[in-house]
């Protein structure tokens, strides 16, 4: 219930704040999301497996973010900026996927 | 090795990579951590607390990061939308000022003519002068004109239904079978040759100086933007003007063009034309006029460089 919160708080204070984003940031915004998304389900899943652990979620949410965004960086410096932004959302993508059915699963039985 | 691992040894690089992105969904690293716990005994009260609200913390972060970037995208599309708006709002608030100061020049000109009119009829060298000028005005354009004589429309392919407006053309077809400066050019040195007295075209009256040229996609008469399709009145003998401008190697040319690039090519007779006069060249120099000064009819004025102000 709590995480539920933390959420919705978030999203509440990030559109009443609006707080400006520095401009070299900002292309990097949409990848961290899906990086996020990622960490979040990964969580998820990992609660309704029962081996859900505080410290691992918060590290791999931060690394996530931060990797996603390096690689995106990265790219964007080699010239293959798109490519890479594609790369990481597919694997990302599978693994939300992946981890939306396994919680699916879990929840309705089928 | 067992036989069941063997087929996956053959499996490409690729594949076993799908396989293992598609298979690892969940971090291995929360399997571990929960033998780790499963090691140990439970954890205390205190540090469960510190658990739920780091991850309180982090889901924060997230629907912060969420909202970060939804009102990025959302304010993006926006403040193009606006800076566009404001751009054309822009460019109509500076024309409607190009618009009335065009009106206000034409005003004032017409009170300098006036003035300059009762100045000199008072005198007959005045006079000389004043008839000389309405000439060189004449010559110059810088009058409106009315009479009949010969409308012609040239414009660019019309889009007809079997084009898809996304595709249908690429861009270098739509490039090619614009029409040019140069061929509006063609055009109106073809109703010159023809014996046009005076034309326009979109509204712009051409005068000895005034240019046709090709600035990017837009057409410049005298520096004024016209669009497609491009309306040329042209004043003269209606018959004759016709007739020879259909004779002229430049008609046929245009014809062509027409057939080959769907182009827009239509003339037609006229009764009334209204024309504009010219936007009159500047004043560069000028000298008081004397009776002993007054020049013959015919001859014109000797300008002398840095004697009269602008």
């Amino acid at each position: 219930m709590i995480p539920i919160l933390g959420l919705a708080v978030g999203v509440v204070l990030g559109l009443l704040l609006d707080p400006s984003v520095p401009v070299w940031l900002q292309p990097y915004l949409p990848i961290a999301v899906v990086a996020a998304l990622d960490a979040v389900f990964g969580g998820i899943r990992a609660r309704f497996d029962g081996i859900f652990d505080a410290k691992v979620f918060v590290v791999s949410f931060v690394s996530n973010v931060v990797v996603a965004a390096l690689i995106v960086f990265l790219g964007d410096q080699l010239g293959v900026g798109a490519q890479l932004s594609t790369a990481v959302v597919v694997v990302l993508g599978i693994r939300i996927f992946g981890n939306a059915a396994a919680i699916r699963r879990h929840l309705f039985r089928a | 090795m067992t036989a069941t691992q063997q087929p996956s040894r053959t499996r490409s690089l690729g594949a076993s990579l799908l396989d293992q992105v598609l298979a690892e969904t969940v971090d291995p690293a929360y399997a571990r951590a929960a033998e780790v716990r499963a090691a140990r005994p439970a954890p205390t009260r205190g540090a469960r607390w510190r658990g739920q609200a780091l991850v309180a913390v982090t889901m924060v972060l997230a629907g912060l990061l969420a909202a970060l970037t939804y009102d990025q995208a959302s304010a993006g599309s926006e403040g193009r939308q606006q800076i566009r708006a404001a751009l054309i709002a822009d460019i109509d608030r500076e024309s409607g000022v190009t618009d009335d100061l065009v009106a206000s020049l034409a005003d004032l000109q017409a009170q300098v003519g006036a003035a300059r009119d009762q100045a000199l009829s008072a005198s007959t060298g005045g006079q000389l002068a004043l008839d000389q000028l309405a000439r060189q005005e004449a010559g110059a354009a810088t009058e409106p004109v009315r009479g009949p004589g010969l409308t012609v429309t040239l414009g660019n392919a019309l889009p007809s239904a079997d084009d898809d407006p996304v595709a249908g053309r690429t861009p270098a077809d739509t490039e090619v079978a614009q029409v040019l400066d140069r061929d509006l050019q063609l055009l109106v040195n073809a109703l010159w040759s023809a014996g046009a007295e005076a034309i326009s075209v979109g509204g712009q009256r051409l005068g000895p100086t005034t240019t046709i040229r090709q600035a990017g996609g837009a057409v410049l008469v005298d520096l004024r933007p016209v669009t497609s399709p491009y309306e040329v009145l042209a004043v003269g003998d209606p018959d004759s003007l016709q007739n020879r401008f259909l004779g002229t190697p430049e008609a046929n040319y245009l014809a062509n063009l027409q057939v080959t690039y769907d182009w827009v090519f239509t003339f037609g007779r006229s009764d009334d034309l209204e024309l504009p006069g010219a936007s009159s060249t500047e004043l560069r120099s000028a000298r008081p006029v004397t009776p002993e000064d007054a020049p013959a009819p015919g001859t014109p004025t000797p300008s002398v460089p840095g004697d009269g102000g602008d």
